[in-house]
């Protein structure tokens, strides 16, 4: 009955049936419509309004009850034959089922490690309102110089903007408890510093005011990585006593595991225990520029406005101290928000990572869609039957979805096993570039992640096969021959799937190429130096007993006698640092210097270069050539002139065309003068990815810097470590080792995350690359199979088999150069997204998109190649005679 | 039959023992033989006609009444051998059930004739 002629209480009626399985309503529904008519009339006349209120009553509850029941019975009826369909197609499912599951594992895996780094808010309280305060000397390229007590003291007082301003800064204690010496990294804080960032210990108390007074006690606070780790977990830890330097610490408090910025760090302590830092000249001194400033923003204030604030207080205190603030420095103060400090270096990274693992799920899902096409082929026949069976068009798309739905589920499941056990990797992974690394873990976002993904998948995936059956089956119903209602559209539709296959895996390809070329690049690329057989150890020597430079003299030079004189020691060096030493990446210091004979033009900066202070064999340990001149020698000590030694690149640069040496330099605009003695090659100190640039070898003997020893030895450096160790605890047992390693580990260190990455990208191509050839042959087996009898034909009428081989080839390969082309041009939009992640390579490389495009032709090739044989052995008779 | 009989079956199946009914006829017959305590709505009946269909327990009547009393909107269900069947073992059940309830002196002995 159309709907115009109904009352308002039918109408409300029908309505209420919709809330029943569409199969339902259709089997029932006029009748039911009918009898509620009846029913309706019959209580009216017995019982009135009453009879009528009850009726509808019962009405109501009964629908709301049986309405899903229906549903869920008819779900369970779709599922069994889902199952049933899978497990009558085992090949079909497992192929299914592991491409989605890798492609939803890869995706589910990259999407937490985003969530927990990038999209979380940070673990502290208010974390949006947290920002870094950073002084910066734009004109010499310094980002970061840091700010003085007195900056900070401006600062406090003068903002209007900030609810908290906070200090940090990080050094180097020896603890010595009886067995031996160990270094602790410690953050020296602000009392309110935690407070800040609304951090509570989880053991003991945090620090107060009182803690920061001169002279007040000393205390700490562990952090939880080095409670757990080196004090094991100990709940009565509180109370308990260390010798840290010169001074007995008290042990106050456990900190919660939370990300450390901006590094990480064993204990903190108050800023009145830190010797330096509560040192009175320090605190008076403007230009004594040590300290990171961290504050909070009033709620309601933008960065905007807050950066404005500050820069107003900048420019104020530049006017009032200018002897502190040289112009040619440009210095200034800038602000930027902790989060995005925080996971700055990860972001490229990661989502570089995401786009490849979303285009590995896409490929897998044109995939799965693909085989259900070629499938559903072979179904034509029972779907037509079961639409013909009085199975609604609704009932058979339902269907269609209830199995790829459950094929997603399947490979959810299997894919969150994957992600889980890829989860270490990829912590590890991005515990180089972020300290929110350790948010990552299993929870309940990844698996929903999966959930969503499998969803989706099911969708794309389903909605393809679903869209192109529809038409067909009409079709279908109409001739009843399964082999011509093979739709042209639907052809054409697993054409596109093919072509987008192509074209995803070509950029991924193109992604994973680059970045090997660039790994390469940056394996092959010369340091400057021979990392093989040489052992660097950073030496922390207890500096509380060391006070006078004559002391660190003495010490440096019976520590140097003692390991010169080790069987197995070639040359060896002590030094202030050495190249690619994770202590120094990110570039060590830089002093501004003035050449003799170039008079630094008005308005133009003082060029800056890297400073090493080493004794004679450090150039020998380390095998950096010597290239005019000579090396330092054991006769250049405190007594004589100071000499230097410099590198390629600032000979180049202070003294183009000219020779260095017997040429002077200064480091304090003129007072003092040095002389070159030599130049040496370059090295890349900061990274093997870093242009060497200037660098000043000043002598250890003259300008003392004993932070770490070279060794060169005659057999693998890590075996004789050791025998270093024992050395060094024999000539000083409160000496701190907190870093032994080779140059050939520093320098592999140094390529952790390119290989990773290259790695990475590299499987997920593998996968593409294995998925789209699957799919490509897989169609044109289909193609082959379906047009067995055309084949015969020609056969029979004498094709040869070249010509046959050349058509079906032809076919195959004309989707594939088509995605050829597609990905040819989004990975040229594309891979400049990369562009911060390459070394030496550019993003449209054109050797790699040539290589690429051969290995994935290829590859494609011998998919084709497969069925096209086939079809050359194709018997005509039986071919024709076919069925 | 896959699923238990539930009450409601039971009685749907009781109210089909006379003859074919349709929907509406069959909602009065259950409320009439229980004396108006069990009244089925048209969801609940019409999810129970479903199952007793699937089941074989029912089935729908080709013959319809002569013209003058057809409604096309109606359909007529009638019981099968095998849902009699289904309904008798049912009543006998619950006769056993009884006879167990009146040993126990749960209920009244029956008077004898």
């Amino acid at each position: 009955m159309p709907a115009q002629n109904l009352t308002r209480s039918e109408r409300f009626y029908r309505a209420l049936l919709r809330l029943f399985p569409f199969d339902f309503r259709g089997d029932f529904g006029p009748e039911m419509e009918q009898a509620f008519r009846e029913q309706r009339v019959h209580a009216q006349r017995d019982a009135g309004k009453i009879g009528l209120f009850r009726l509808w009553w019962e009405t109501i509850a009964g629908i709301f009850t049986t309405a899903p029941a229906e549903h869920l019975s008819m779900l369970r009826q779709d599922v069994r034959y889902a199952l049933r369909m899978l497990r009558q197609n085992p090949s079909y499912t497992a192929v299914a089922v592991l491409t989605l599951a890798l492609g939803i594992g890869a995706n589910t895996a990259i999407v937490s490690v985003i969530h927990a780094v990038l999209l979380k808010p940070l673990p502290y309280r208010q974390g949006d309102q947290l920002l870094m305060l950073q002084q910066r000397a734009d004109k010499v390229g310094l980002a970061g110089i840091g700010y003085s007590v007195p900056e900070m003291n401006d600062y406090r007082k003068q903002n209007s903007t900030l609810s908290s301003l906070v200090e940090y800064h990080s050094m180097q204690f020896t603890l010595l408890s009886k067995d031996q010496a160990s270094r602790v990294q410690t953050g020296v804080v602000s009392n309110a510093f935690f407070g800040m960032f609304g951090v509570k210990p989880i053991l003991g108390r945090d620090f107060t005011s009182a803690d920061d007074q001169p002279g007040a006690p000393a205390v700490l606070l562990l952090s939880y990585e080095y409670w757990k780790k080196h004090e094991h977990a100990d709940p009565n830890i509180v109370g308990k006593t260390f010798q840290m330097n010169d001074r007995v610490h008290t042990v106050i408090g456990v900190l919660p595991p939370v990300p450390q910025y901006p590094n990480e760090n064993d204990v903190y302590m108050p800023t009145s225990a830190c010797p330096f830092r509560s040192r009175p000249q320090l605190i008076a001194n403007r230009n004594g520029r040590m300290l990171s400033l961290f504050g909070r923003m009033k709620p309601q204030v933008s960065l905007e406005h807050c950066k404005a604030d500050l820069s107003v207080i900048s420019a104020r205190m530049i006017r009032q101290h200018p002897e502190a603030y040289a112009k040619e420095l440009g210095i200034h103060t800038a602000a930027v928000s902790l989060r995005q400090e925080l996971t700055k270096g990860a972001a490229p990274m990661l989502l570089v990572l995401a786009g490849a693992a979303g285009c590995v799920l896409l490929i897998a899902c044109a995939n799965v869609a693909n085989l259900t096409l070629a499938r559903m082929a072979g179904r034509e026949k029972e779907l037509v039957l079961r639409s013909a069976l009085g199975a609604g068009q609704s009932r058979l798309l339902r269907q269609l979805f209830t199995e790829s739905l459950i094929l997603a589920m399947l490979a959810a499941s299997l894919g969150v096993l994957f992600a889980s056990q890829s989860l270490k990797l990829l912590v590890d992974f991005t515990a180089r570039l972020t300290p929110r690394a350790r948010e990552i873990h299993v929870d309940g976002y990844m698996l929903l992640f999966a959930l969503a993904a499998a969803f989706l998948t099911s969708i794309v995936s389903g909605s393809v096969s679903a869209l192109y059956s529809r038409r067909d089956l009409a079709a279908g119903l109409k001739d009843g021959n399964t082999q011509s209602t093979m739709g042209r559209h639907r052809v054409q539709a697993r054409d596109i799937l093919v072509v987008c296959q192509v074209a995803f895996s070509f950029l991924l390809l193109v992604g994973a190429g680059l970045m090997l070329r660039s790994f390469s690049k940056l394996r092959n690329v010369d340091p400057g130096f021979v990392p093989q057989r040489v052992l660097a150890m950073t030496v922390d020597l207890n500096w509380s007993k060391y006070v006078k430079p004559e002391q660190r003299r003495r010490i440096a030079d019976r520590l140097l006698e003692k390991i010169q004189a080790q069987p197995g020691v070639s040359a060896a060096a002590i030094s202030s640092s050495y190249p690619l030493n994770p202590d120094d990446i990110g570039g060590g210091p830089n002093q501004p210097l003035s050449i003799e004979g170039h008079p630094l033009p008005e308005g133009q900066r003082a060029p800056l270069s890297a400073i090493r202070s080493v004794s004679p064999e450090y150039f020998k340990a380390l095998g950096i050539p010597l290239i005019a001149g000579r090396v330092f020698a054991e006769s250049d000590n405190e007594k004589l002139p100071d000499v230097l030694v410099i590198n390629r690149a600032a000979a180049r640069h202070y003294w183009p065309g000219e020779d260095p040496v017997g040429r002077r330099v200064s480091f304090d605009k003129g007072a003092h003068w040095i002389k070159v003695v030599g130049v040496v090659g370059d090295v890349r100190e900061f990274g093997l990815d870093q242009e060497p640039g200037d660098e000043v070898y000043v002598a250890q003997a003259q300008t003392p810097a004993f932070a770490s020893i070279v060794v060169r030895t005659s057999q693998a450096g890590m075996d004789m470590s050791n025998q270093m160790r024992r050395a060094i605890f024999e000539v000083d047992p409160q000496t701190a080792i907190p870093n032994v390693q080779t140059l050939e580990q520093a320098r592999n260190a140094s390529m952790a995350s390119p290989r990773v990455m290259t790695d990475l990208l590299g499987i997920f191509a593998a996968l593409a690359l294995a998925i789209a050839a699957f799919g490509i042959g897989g169609i044109l087996a289909l193609t082959v199979n379906q047009r067995l009898n055309e084949i015969g034909i020609r056969v029979a009428l004498g094709a040869k088999p070249g010509d046959l081989l050349t058509m079906i080839l032809g076919q195959g390969m004309t989707l594939v150069v088509i995605g050829l082309g597609l990905g040819l041009l989004s990975a040229v939009a594309l891979t400049r997204l990369m562009k911060t992640l390459l070394f030496q390579v550019q993003p449209t490389d054109p050797l790699t998109f040539l290589g690429v495009s051969a290995v994935l032709g290829g590859a494609a090739l011998l998919a084709c190649y497969v069925p096209a044989r086939r079809a050359l052995r194709i018997d005509p008779l039986r071919a024709l005679r076919g069925d | 039959m896959d699923t238990a009989l539930t009450p409601a079956m039971f009685q749907v199946l009781l109210a089909l023992g006379d003859g074919e009914k349709h929907g509406y006829a069959i909602l009065k017959e259950v409320e009439e033989q229980t004396d108006g305590h069990v009244r089925l709505s048209t969801g609940t009946l019409y999810a129970i006609i479903k199952r007793l269909l699937i089941d074989g327990a029912i089935q729908e009547c080709r013959q319809r009444p002569p013209v003058e009393e057809d409604d096309q909107r109606r359909r007529y269900y009638r019981l099968t051998t095998a849902g009699r069947q289904v309904a008798m073992e049912e009543a006998e059940r619950m006769e056993r059930l009884i006879a167990t309830a009146r040993q126990r002196h749960f209920l009244k002995r029956l008077k004898p004739a």
